[in-house]
């Protein structure tokens, strides 16, 4: 449905492209015999700001609305001239008396919203919290993930620092070198229902958002890297404690703010930062390990990270004693269970004879 | 000749009571643990109060185990300096003899099981596998809970090696226990539906003829040969584990 209905927009624009100057419903609606003409046009506002009025024709035309909206589908109070003045403030009191209208088409989208974090803090108030078009744009939507690396542009103009971050590291790297594989922002926190970062349940499901590609035969084989590495995080105490909280981090977090968690992938790795493991500064590198375990660990020595396994799974060469351990169970069990059940069978068996 | 016998004491009754009360509660809190990716885990973990009351109680119930281990021990070690009890427990070269003549009396290769004496090798190899599954679960487990300790004593990869022989040595003990355990106690034939002898430490003189004859006989200063084991009753072979 989805997917077809993209096809549809792709299809669409790329008609528009042609047309661009052709007849667009947005010409019906006669608005931009007034808004169309004069880019310097402007209305005051109590704010002192200005109120642009201007709509670039051309630019709109090739919107992914272009082919599509008349003016009066988005501002449908503009009803009649005069317009009905309305007691806008600033510039972002339009904004956000007017972003709502997105939903009237878009509304799987945004009803996600509604789980977000940026719609949570609007509600308690903040109005700077992105809208619809604070990341989508107003009169020029194009398609938000071309190209790809736009998406963290669009973060970064609220977002700058953690950007800037984000640009240093493995994965921003490979983004500015035109990797198509490397995650974005969305690809972890997600587009409409972002998350709320600090309230714990995202960092809960870093096993499945980085797991998402770093479980992909495929794809990791480009880069040579392990896909085992959640299966034998999983296994982990960490792994295993961070399964059971998950659910209940939010709850958690709110009785005690400075709740800590099992590790999860980024406690070790990184979040924003992230770099490659092998690189020298990273946390997991083997020089900066202790560091790294003694942020929850704050007792740990240097004979402790040895307790971790790396992301190996126990073997002859890796952890020979863990396998043995292994290995010794995995005879010991059946062997055990099987005598057992053999010796009551057997005792069954004669209290049947003997009557 | 009274009809019962007292079998237990009070001390050993309330250390079953314990053993029986904290042993449960480890598999409860312990199991989901090891099993966390299945439906049950979390709600049993979610019964307990989240994984961090879970693991609480696990490590309470843990370090009362080991107190009662230590406990245990250190009481059986006095009884055996004042030469106040047989060493009825320690496996003897008898109990293997009696564990074939019962395999050979089961497969009907011979025609009487032999006579135990007060514990018989089952309860022997019970009793011993709950020392044994206790010191590795006690120590293991205490690895598990201070790791960073564990680390400036033993090299870091006994953490991980500690956690596979914990969790599967405690697999292993729920299992023995829910199979054997249960059988002897309960299922088996011959004290179905209960063997109440641990918890109100009495046995009946029969039920004593036919497990226990030589501990009977002991008490009771005749031969088996007087005490007529061996004859009238249907199935003189024992099931009951202490």
């Amino acid at each position: 449905m989805r997917t077809t209905h993209r096809a549809l927009l792709g299809l669409v624009v790329a008609l528009g492209m042609g047309t661009a100057r052709g007849a667009i419903p947005a010409e019906q609606d006669d608005c931009l015999g007034c808004h169309g003409s004069d880019p310097s046009q402007t209305m005051d506002l109590p704010s002192g700001e200005k109120l642009s009025l201007y709509v670039d024709q051309e630019h709109f035309a090739k919107s992914v609305h272009g082919e599509i909206l008349r003016c009066g589908d988005c501002h449908s109070d503009k009803t009649g001239y005069p317009h009905d003045s309305k007691p806008f403030k600033t510039r972002r009191d339009v904004t956000v008396a007017t972003y709502e209208q997105c939903k009237s088409c878009h509304f799987a989208n945004y009803t996600k919203t509604l789980d977000g974090v940026h719609f949570a803090i609007m509600a308690k108030g903040n109005r700077k919290a992105a809208l619809c078009v604070d990341c989508h744009g107003s009169h020029d939507i194009g398609r938000p993930t071309e190209p790809r690396a736009r998406i963290s542009q669009t973060c970064a103009s609220c977002h700058a620092n953690v950007n800037k971050v984000y640009l240093g590291s493995v994965h921003g790297k490979g983004l500015t070198a035109g990797n198509q594989d490397v995650p974005v922002c969305t690809d972890c926190h997600r587009a409409h229902d972002i998350a709320d970062p600090r309230d714990g349940s995202l960092a809960l499901r870093t096993p499945e958002v980085c797991g998402r590609c770093h479980t992909d035969e495929k794809m990791m084989k480009r880069y040579g890297l392990s896909t085992r590495v959640v299966d034998t995080y999983l296994t982990d105490f960490h792994g295993m404690s961070a399964s059971l909280t998950k659910g209940h981090a939010r709850s958690a977090k709110a009785k005690d703010p400075n709740r800590l968690f099992a590790a999860v992938c980024t406690d070790c790795h990184g979040v924003h930062e992230i770099s490659k493991s092998k690189d020298p500064g990273s946390p997991v590198v083997r020089a900066n390990l202790v560091k790294t375990c003694r942020k929850c660990h704050p007792d740990a020595t240097d004979s402790f990270p040895a307790s971790w396994l790396s992301h190996y799974e126990p073997s002859p060469q890796k952890a020979p004693i863990v396998w043995l351990v292994q290995m010794f169970y995995r005879l010991m069990i059946p062997f055990m269970v099987g005598g057992l059940v053999l010796q009551i069978a057997l005792h069954l068996w004669r209290v049947v004879v003997n009557r | 000749m009274s009809e019962y016998i007292v079998r237990f004491n009070v001390q050993q009754r309330i250390e079953h009571l314990v053993t029986m009360v904290v042993f449960a509660l480890l598999c409860f809190t312990g199991l989901p643990q090891k099993f966390y990716t299945t439906g049950w885990a979390h709600v049993l973990v979610d019964v307990f109060g989240g994984i961090d009351n879970t693991r609480a109680i696990h490590r309470f119930c843990g370090v009362v185990l080991a107190l009662s281990t230590v406990v245990h021990f250190a009481m059986a070690l006095n009884t055996i300096v004042g030469k106040r009890t047989r060493l009825s427990m320690v496996p003897s070269k008898q109990d293997f003899t009696d564990a074939i003549g019962t395999l050979r009396y089961y497969l009907g290769v011979a025609d009487k099981a032999p006579p135990f004496d007060r514990y018989d090798y089952r309860m022997k190899f019970e009793y011993w596998g709950l020392v044994a599954g206790n010191i590795i679960m006690v120590l293991t487990g205490f690895v598990l809970y201070f790791p960073t300790l564990a680390a400036r004593v033993v090299p870091g990869e006994i953490i991980p090696a500690a956690k596979v022989a914990h969790s599967n040595e405690g697999l292993m003990a729920f299992l023995v226990i829910t199979i054997w355990h249960i059988y002897n106690a309960h299922l088996n034939p011959d004290v179905f539906p209960f063997d109440t002898s641990i918890f109100t430490g009495k046995i009946s003189r029969e039920r004593m003829l036919h497990e226990h004859p030589l501990e009977l006989a002991r008490m009771e200063g005749k031969s088996l040969a007087d005490l007529g084991h061996g004859h009238g009753h249907g199935h003189a072979d024992a099931g009951k584990m202490g």
